[in-house]
């Protein structure tokens, strides 16, 4: 085992400078943001070589892109191009606080809704409680959610007044002693987290029920039940176990947007996390902001998948790496 | 305890399938009984109804099947009128059961000792530690090597045969008074399953328990039962003494059984295998009268019309036909 994690951390390492390489190709494919300056009469020829000589852009490709992953690599990211010239380790660390917040908060609760839900389904196959649960389940899945999202702002914010119509909190709440500005934020976090847990829930609950069921007529929980087992056992000792198995490789997976975060939901509910950060940086053109979003989004996936296969075999004692 | 007193008195079961296309009646007014100490077989074809025979004296039939009438009597009392609760008590302590699949019949994602000793301290209210040492003289018992290391193993770092014998000391860990074996070795190699039955006739001498076997091959059962119950199409045919079924078989089906098993002692080998005409009926459709006129060499008018009742005709030798062959 322990070979195997240090064999698979080390094949990350070419993973990790191939993507490097491929975003910054892809990003260098757009140009440099200093030859559109070249249409404005009013920026003269030598000062745009000027700038182009301050930030790099006049030496080859590649000793550009050694030059940038070096700098990645050693922590000097760079400044923001358009946020101010603010450095893009700062405004990267302020998004994933609250990304993490939002997604973290919606994770869960699409897990400590969607498992039992879809353990009860299995065990209750094609019952009054499944089908009204897989009809939930395919609303959630399918509903587009910057749909939804403005539906459930327009309703609840717009229309009752019952919660705010996005943020992150009241102005002036800042400095407010911490209950009282945890329960203000609260009331931010409702409809976003909503938003972000439904698809999850809906896709969540369908896994869940049909591991189940596939385990349910397993001729070992009739050997469980054959012991003199209590049926409560027998589901949550025996057949559990077994199927949330795939559940976990499921939840590795979703560990990445844990703190890449949405870039559809952040937006329509002007939450300032690392998906509406991604999406601004790339519209406006902000290569150094551009490019750390895009590396820290695919390192991320890459560490998730690792993540899963570990914990793939720490469930399955079948499962042995070696 | 009487070593012939009743253990277990089936009577009249009726064990049906309510299914979309309609009810299939598995088990239809079967009826046999078990002494204590006792291996009694239940034989007969794949469809005949002995393992939801078996699985309901466990009261474990699933929907959308369901007991609806007989009695189940075991210590002179009725399973059938026990709560769950009570019948969970029975289950792995008083009755214990193994089954066909050994490679599927065991938690994949739990270590051996884990899943022996989660019986043993079920039923007996012992401490982890007892349990274990329990579970680990259980494994020595069923010949595994090693029980210690054993313990901490799962099951696919068994072999087949290795894994049944994990089912066998599951199944015995709290002394039961009676063993269900439902096809226990037929998934195993012939030599395995030699083996695994060598063992659970010394364990029967040993530990005393009463087993019932049932499986759909004869020779498996030549050697070691004691009555032997002939089943087809969901009712018993003929029950008699192991002795007497292989000597003097008096039903058809059974005669028919006895004469496709292959015998080495006869020269004459370029003859074909004799083999019993046609199919067993489809549950759906079950035959007028006698259940196995359609396929019976001696079918005459009225086992087309009347269901013959099994009667004694000899002492001990129960048939139900009209026409048993003459001893």
């Amino acid at each position: 085992m322990k070979t195997y994690v240090t064999k698979r951390i080390l094949q990350m390492i070419p993973l990790f400078i191939g993507v490097a390489l491929v975003t910054f190709l892809i990003l260098s494919l757009v140009g440099d943001p200093f030859t559109q300056m070249m249409v404005n009469p009013r920026i003269r020829p030598a000062d745009i070589a000027r700038l182009k000589h301050q930030w790099g852009f006049d030496l080859p490709i590649y000793l550009r892109f050694f030059k940038w992953f070096w700098s990645m690599l050693t922590g000097n990211w760079g400044l923001s191009i358009f946020a101010g010239g603010r450095a893009v380790t700062e405004l990267v660390g302020h998004a994933i606080g609250w990304t993490l917040k939002f997604s973290l908060a919606a994770f869960i609760l699409a897990f400590v809704v969607s498992v039992p839900i879809g353990i009860y389904s299995a065990i209750r196959q094609y019952t009054l409680f499944d089908y009204v649960f897989t009809g939930f389940s395919f609303f959630g899945m399918s509903m587009p959610t910057f749909w939804f999202g403005f539906v459930l702002l327009m309703i609840f914010g717009l229309k009752l007044h019952w919660l705010p119509i996005g943020g992150i909190m009241t102005p002036g709440m800042e400095s407010a002693p911490f209950f009282a500005r945890v329960l203000d934020q609260a009331k931010y976090f409702i409809l976003p987290v909503i938003v972000l847990s439904f698809f999850q829930m809906g896709s969540w609950m369908r896994y869940t029920r049909s591991s189940m069921l596939e385990v349910v007529h397993q001729d070992y929980l009739r050997t469980a039940r054959a012991k003199g087992l209590p049926e409560r056992t027998v589901i949550v000792k025996h057949a559990l176990r077994n199927a949330l198995i795939p559940i976990v490789t499921l939840l590795g997976l979703a560990l990445p947007g844990l703190i890449s975060g949405a870039m559809i939901t952040e937006t329509v509910f002007a939450i300032p996390g690392m998906g509406r950060l991604t999406l601004n940086a790339m519209t406006s053109n902000d290569f150094p902001l551009a490019m750390a979003c895009l590396l820290i989004e695919s390192y991320l996936l890459i560490l998730g998948n690792l993540v899963a296969d570990l914990l793939y075999a720490m469930v399955d004692p079948r499962i042995k790496y070696s | 305890m009487e070593k012939n007193e009743i253990l277990v008195d089936v009577k009249d079961l009726q064990t049906y399938f309510f299914t979309d296309d309609g009810v299939v009646k598995a088990v239809d007014g079967m009826g046999f009984t078990i002494r204590r100490g006792e291996v009694v077989a239940l034989v007969g074809e794949s469809g005949c109804g002995k393992s939801v025979a078996s699985l309901s004296i466990m009261r474990l039939i699933d929907k959308p099947g369901k007991i609806i009438g007989g009695e189940l009597l075991f210590e002179g009392e009725d399973l059938l009128k026990k709560t769950e609760e009570e019948m969970r008590k029975i289950r792995g302590s008083e009755i214990a059961m193994i089954f066909q699949e050994p490679m599927t019949s065991l938690n994949p994602v739990y270590t051996i000792g884990n899943q022996i000793s989660e019986a043993i301290s079920l039923h007996q209210k012992i401490h982890a530690t007892e349990a274990k040492k329990r579970t680990i003289e259980m494994l020595h018992l069923v010949g595994i090597p090693e029980p210690e290391r054993r313990f901490s193993q799962y099951p696919h770092e068994m072999s087949g045969g290795m894994r049944q014998r994990v089912m066998i000391a599951m199944a015995l860990s709290c002394n039961p008074e009676l063993l269900i074996s439902d096809e226990a070795t037929t998934a195993l190699d012939v030599t395995i399953q030699a083996q695994i039955l060598d063992l659970m006739r010394g364990l029967q001498k040993k530990l005393g328990m009463a087993i019932l076997i049932i499986t759909h091959n004869l020779a498996v059962v030549a050697e070691m039962a004691d009555t032997i119950n002939i089943a087809y199409a969901g009712k018993i045919v003929e029950s008699a003494s192991a002795k007497d079924i292989f000597k003097s078989p008096r039903h058809p089906y059974t005669y028919g059984l006895l004469q496709s098993i292959p015998k080495f002692t006869e020269k004459k080998t370029n003859e074909p295998l004799p083999a019993i005409e046609g199919m067993v009926p489809s549950p759906y459709h079950m035959p007028k009268g006698c259940y196995f006129n359609p396929r019976c060499p001696c079918a005459t008018e009225k086992c087309r019309e009347e269901e013959p009742e099994i009667v004694e005709l000899t002492p001990g030798h129960l048939v139900r036909c009209f026409h048993p062959i003459e001893s």
